[in-house]
């Protein structure tokens, strides 16, 4: 989960007040402050610049580079092949598949957690060490490995497991949660969406307690009922919060890999549950077709990068226009 | 306050008819209840002697017994004592590394106003998003060419480059928060800039230290995709992989991997209890602040 940088202060750093002070005077002084201010920059800037360019910046310039050839460890020469493993992807069955597999999981995994979340921080709303503990209850698998997550899930919902236990004692039949190629991913984005139950549950709630009271007094002095205060007080003022929950889901859903290569394996049948990023790597590392994987990884880059560009512009117009 | 005084005055104007107001603690104690029935699971199963697992996972442990605990702290591959050490020594650098260069950064491109210090900053907070996936192939390669493929030192570096976007974004939005006078006066003073840094600025940055802290860690100790790619299949193992292999070992002893879930689990819910309040602002910083 990376936070994103929807939060207007990250992306400013021009200061008004911050302009100089001194106006810059001629002559050796100005030297002298050119070379402090690279001592400043090779002190503080460059290592961390220096480290994400090296393990992130040259990567992702090296993934473009990559699936524009048919780099295989296993092939002595490389070759430079253009845009032939993107025009093979847009016919490749499993790559097509992988991609509904993707849209599946981050529809589920963006309406779930973000619907269930609001609720739950609605009831949770009060003060008082009962609301605060089981907030502190909710909290704890954000917490947790996705590997213990899973391996829990994968027990609870395995053929013989507690959840069809239960449902045997009811009189119900075994369900193949996670062996049934038509449920697992739906089983797969439920858990996900556990986990990140209690992520969304928190900012909801910071959201409601930054809410003023007084607006709530003002709108039922007008009369408003309690679902017309929460319709024209609370859920608009929400709206930093849907912004937040829903980017990074998105962006979890996207990046999803440790639940599936525990769970599923991308199973059951062929690829039911293989999203992109799973797909990415199993190309890359099994199969070991790296400039196509390469390929597979730079489209999603662009789909991360659109999706999120496209929510966050249309969630922060929201935020503007109350 | 006392407990009867915060309860006489409610935290929003009273929305509830009183007939009805044992609903809400009743409607969050099932929900929570539903909820956290995993969790209970492997509790339970952690104290119950491994047979009786399988066949009743959900049961109490009417017989609880701490021998799954003992057997995975015992046994002959020492995968618990292995994981856990590199685990210790994963997170320990790579969360110091991050620190001290995202706060060194995030104050350097917080008090910059140069064209090239804006770019860095929009270039830095771009890479909030990039999947893993994305970089993982080439970073192999990266790795490789400094001998760095299947070590510690790789990884470690390998965390410190993808989690500096998210340390710069906590370090920065919270210098803009603090004055530059102080700073300045010192400087004036003649201390170095280094001095200034570390002596001023830093002791200011606390409460971002502890997010930023509380973050990496979590992260990083719970991170599966990355140590896996990176330590390779040879004998670095850090807790997320050791718990991995051994499902694939030992497919039928349910005992082991639960007390090693558990095992792997207990430092970082330790400080989750201790610290509560820091774990929830720290994991959601960047985004309640907004």
């Amino acid at each position: 989960m990376a936070t994103s940088p929807t939060v207007d202060g990250g992306v400013r750093t021009a200061r008004p007040e911050q302009a100089p002070r001194v106006r810059p005077a001629a002559g050796p002084g100005r030297s002298r402050r050119a070379h402090a201010a690279l001592a400043r920059f090779g002190l503080f800037g460059a290592p961390g610049l220096l480290v994400y360019g090296c393990f992130v910046l040259a990567p992702v310039a090296l993934s473009f580079w990559y699936s524009l050839t048919d780099d295989n460890p296993f092939r002595p020469h490389t070759r430079f092949v253009g845009l032939d493993n993107y025009r093979t992807l847009l016919t490749d069955q499993e790559f097509l598949t992988s991609l509904r597999v993707t849209t599946v999981l981050t529809a589920i995994l963006v309406i779930v957690p973000n619907a269930a979340g609001l609720g739950i921080a609605l009831l949770l709303n009060r003060k008082g060490w009962f609301y605060r503990a089981w907030r502190g209850v909710f909290f704890v698998p954000v917490v947790l490995s996705s590997v213990v997550v899973s391996i829990v899930w994968t027990r609870l919902l395995a053929d013989d497991g507690v959840v069809n236990q239960a449902l045997g004692r009811a009189g119900i039949g075994a369900v193949g949660w996670l062996s049934d190629p038509s449920l697992a991913l739906y089983s797969l984005a439920g858990i996900m969406a556990w986990q990140m139950l209690g992520f969304c549950v928190v900012v909801y709630l910071a959201g409601l307690q930054s809410v003023p009271e007084e607006l709530y007094e003002a709108a039922a002095i007008d009369g408003a009922n309690a679902a017309g205060r929460f319709r024209h007080v609370t859920w608009p003022l929400l709206a930093p919060a849907l912004t937040i929950n829903t980017v990074v889901l998105l962006i979890s859903a996207f990046k999803a890999y440790d639940h599936i290569q525990v769970i599923t394996a991308g199973g059951p049948g062929s690829g039911t549950t293989a999203t992109v990023a799973f797909l990415t790597l199993q190309t890359g590392f099994i199969a070991n077709h790296q400039g196509y994987a390469c390929a597979m990884a730079v489209l999603m880059l662009l789909i991360v990068a659109t999706a999120s560009a496209v929510v966050m512009r249309l969630l922060q117009r929201r935020e503007v226009d109350l | 306050m006392s407990a009867a005084a915060r309860r006489a005055r409610p935290a929003r104007p009273s929305v509830t008819d009183s007939r009805t107001s044992w609903l809400r603690p009743l409607a969050v104690t099932a929900v929570g209840a539903l909820f956290a029935v995993p969790l209970y699971v492997v509790l339970a199963d952690t104290f119950k002697p491994g047979p009786d697992i399988a066949p009743s996972p959900a049961s109490l442990p009417t017989h609880p017994t701490l021998g799954n605990l003992t057997a995975v702290m015992d046994r002959p591959d020492h995968l618990f004592w292995v994981s856990l050490t590199n685990s210790l020594l994963i997170t320990t650098l790579s969360v110091t590394g991050l620190t001290v260069l995202s706060a060194m950064l995030g104050h350097y491109l917080a008090r910059t106003n140069s064209r090239w210090g804006r770019a860095a900053t929009l270039v830095l907070l771009s890479g909030l998003m990039i999947p893993p996936q994305v970089i993982l192939l080439p970073i192999t390669h990266v790795l490789r060419v400094f001998h760095l493929m299947a070590t510690v030192q790789g990884l470690v570096l390998f965390n410190i480059g993808y989690y500096v976007p998210f340390g710069v974004f906590v370090f920065a939005g919270f210098v803009r928060t603090i004055p530059v006078e102080m700073e300045e006066a010192a400087a004036i003073d003649g201390a170095s800039a280094f001095t200034v840094f570390w002596r001023i600025v830093f002791p200011l940055l606390r409460p971002a230290t502890a997010s930023a802290v509380i973050f990496f860690g979590v992260w990083i100790w719970n991170d599966f995709l990355d140590p896996l790619v990176i330590l390779g299949p040879g004998d670095g193992t850090t807790v997320t992989t050791g718990i991995y292999r051994a499902i694939g070992q030992y497919q039928a002893d349910y005992g082991t991997v639960f007390g090693l879930m558990f095992l792997a689990t207990l430092p970082v819910l330790i400080l989750y209890l201790a610290l509560q309040k820091h774990f929830v602002r720290g994991l959601t910083s960047g985004a309640t602040k907004g």
